[in-house]
């Protein structure tokens, strides 16, 4: 330190520094075009390198999570009676919509029994922790500890305790990357409630994604609430996904349910296409119940039933217990159409 | 006794000295990882800064013998594979980075903590730049600039506390230089 001064002045750049400063640039640019062009092998190579950092990376994400708790926790005890007393409002209301909820349950399936309607298929998951953040400004990406060791494919929906968050995109041994609703790669088909509009949910970047392919006049209001809709069948219809809002310059967006800065745990569901299902028979199924073949297989059996209500869960809130239990071999075939049937209609 | 043996180093020294010539490269790959780590999420805001970078001008500006041209493009290459970004992006960054602030290295021969801290936060600008228009071309669309200049924010305001966990290094390396 002290002697900085009177040090000579160093070399400002040897030749064979300069040199292999030229080779990297020029190696760097190479990877970048030939990344554009050619993915599979780089993707490949991704998925390798993000295999072995994941033990890593999950060594880091725990001081990490321990101290998010504690913050958390220190918020939530300043707030403690406001929050209560807010909590219990919302019960007595809840309360209300409880008993509403039960009668249309009720009501629904005993409709759904008249109708014979095919039920959504029963989703399994798996949940897992977020290990990796998206390290860059340029990316909305996170690592979760899930692989194809625990069942994760490409494609998968990712969720967690409030909505839809993304998809998987790559998925290894013990580590996949969740592509955001958020990132300008990601497209999403969506369904707006209630007026049932369909739009494809585009990432850009921004903390707000945007609805695209809506028609003029669709009748869509800031406050709608936008939904899966499993059009492309890589998504089971009905995950809720967030809330329409308007930007200043009239675009309409939606503020999705997850919060992206607190995400933890997270759940992959395992969603078969329906297509993939085997044995349905689309149209005669759908189509006037035929009495005589309701009373042979249409007939609402108790069993029938707690597969139709389990199914519903997992269509919604990402699939419970009831769910996958649900999801007897009755309840997958059944379930076949329902994709189709409840998100066209 | 020849005085040659008594001076020269033993294997066992040689090898020690030349472990810890990787130091700089290993504490720049222990920056990538720490860029992954979700540690925005503790209060609540997503940003990841760009540990990488600082590690990258630091040691291109004290002692580039230690962390060469091929070092800094493993790290930057490292930080593609484990993002999903563009693959070379970060390399390409860091190694041009790299040479920019190398021949600026005269300026820092003094080693002002603030010209360091000054000289780091337009580095950080021409990093940001150059990443936010390579990914832009790469992408064919213009990204938003929100996210990289949060990120350069956070990465200037972070530099000192990096700077003396660098320097640290450098103290334990000064003999083997």
């Amino acid at each position: 330190m002290q002697d900085s001064f009177s040090r000579p002045a160093p070399p400002i750049l040897g030749v064979s520094n300069r040199v292999s400063l030229i080779f990297m640039v020029t190696l760097a640019v190479a990877l970048l075009l030939l990344g554009r062009a050619e993915t599979y092998v780089f993707d490949q190579a991704r998925q390798v390198v993000t295999d072995l950092a994941a033990p890593v990376l999950e060594l880091g994400s725990r001081p990490v999570a321990a101290g998010r708790r504690l913050v958390e926790r220190t918020d939530e005890f300043a707030y403690v009676f406001d929050e209560n007393e807010r909590l219990r409002q919302e019960n007595a209301e809840l309360l209300t919509w409880k008993e509403k909820a039960l009668k249309l349950q009720a009501r629904l399936a005993r409709y759904e029994a008249l109708l014979n309607v095919q039920l959504d298929p029963s989703i399994n998951y798996v949940t897992g922790r977020v290990i990796g953040d998206t390290g860059g400004p340029f990316v909305e990406t996170f690592i979760v500890n899930l692989g194809h060791e625990h069942g994760v494919e490409s494609g998968q929906a990712v969720v967690d305790s409030e909505g839809l968050i993304g998809r998987i995109v790559s998925a290894g041994e013990r580590a996949s990357r969740i592509l955001l609703l958020t990132d300008l790669n990601s497209r999403v088909p969506v369904t707006i409630e209630p007026t049932r509009q369909r739009a494809v949910l585009s990432g850009d970047n921004t903390v707000w994604p945007k609805l695209e392919f809506l028609p003029a006049g669709s009748g869509v209001v800031p406050g709608d609430h936008v939904v899966t809709s499993g059009h492309g069948g890589l998504m089971p219809p009905g995950l809720p996904v967030g809330t329409v809002i308007q930007t200043e310059n009239g675009d309409l967006r939606v503020q999705t349910f997850s919060n992206r800065n607190r995400l933890d745990m997270v759940r992959v569901l395992q969603y078969r296409f329906p297509m993939d299902v085997p044995e349905q028979n689309p149209p005669a199924k759908l189509t006037a119940p035929v009495p005589g073949e309701e009373s042979e297989e249409g007939q609402p059996s108790a069993s029938d039933q707690n597969g139709a209500l389990g199914g519903t869960a997992g269509g919604t809130a990402g699939g419970t217990a009831g769910g996958t239990a649900g999801g007897t071999a009755g309840g997958v075939v059944r379930g076949s159409l329902a994709g189709a049937g409840g998100a066209g209609e | 006794m020849k005085p040659k043996e008594t001076i020269g180093p033993t294997p066992a020294a040689r090898a020690g000295k030349l472990a810890l010539l990787t130091l700089p490269f290993l504490v720049g790959l222990f920056c990538v990882f720490l860029t992954f780590v979700p540690i925005g999420s503790i209060v609540g805001i997503e940003v990841a800064p760009a540990f990488a970078l600082m590690a990258v001008y630091y040691w291109a500006a004290h002692q580039p013998e230690t962390f060469p041209p091929y070092a800094v493009f493993a790290v930057g290459l490292l930080q593609d594979l484990l993002s999903a970004g563009p693959i070379g992006l970060w390399a390409f960054t860091y190694v041009v980075i790299y040479g920019v602030v190398q021949t600026q290295r005269l300026v820092f021969a003094g080693r002002v903590p603030l010209v360091l801290w000054t000289g780091f936060a337009l580095t950080a600008l021409l990093a940001g730049t150059i990443a936010w228009s390579v990914a832009s071309l790469y992408y064919a669309r213009v990204l938003p600039p929100g996210p990289v200049l949060l990120q350069l924010i956070v990465t200037v305001a972070l530099f000192p506390i990096f700077a003396t966990l660098f320097a640290r290094v450098e103290r334990i390396l000064a003999p083997s230089l």
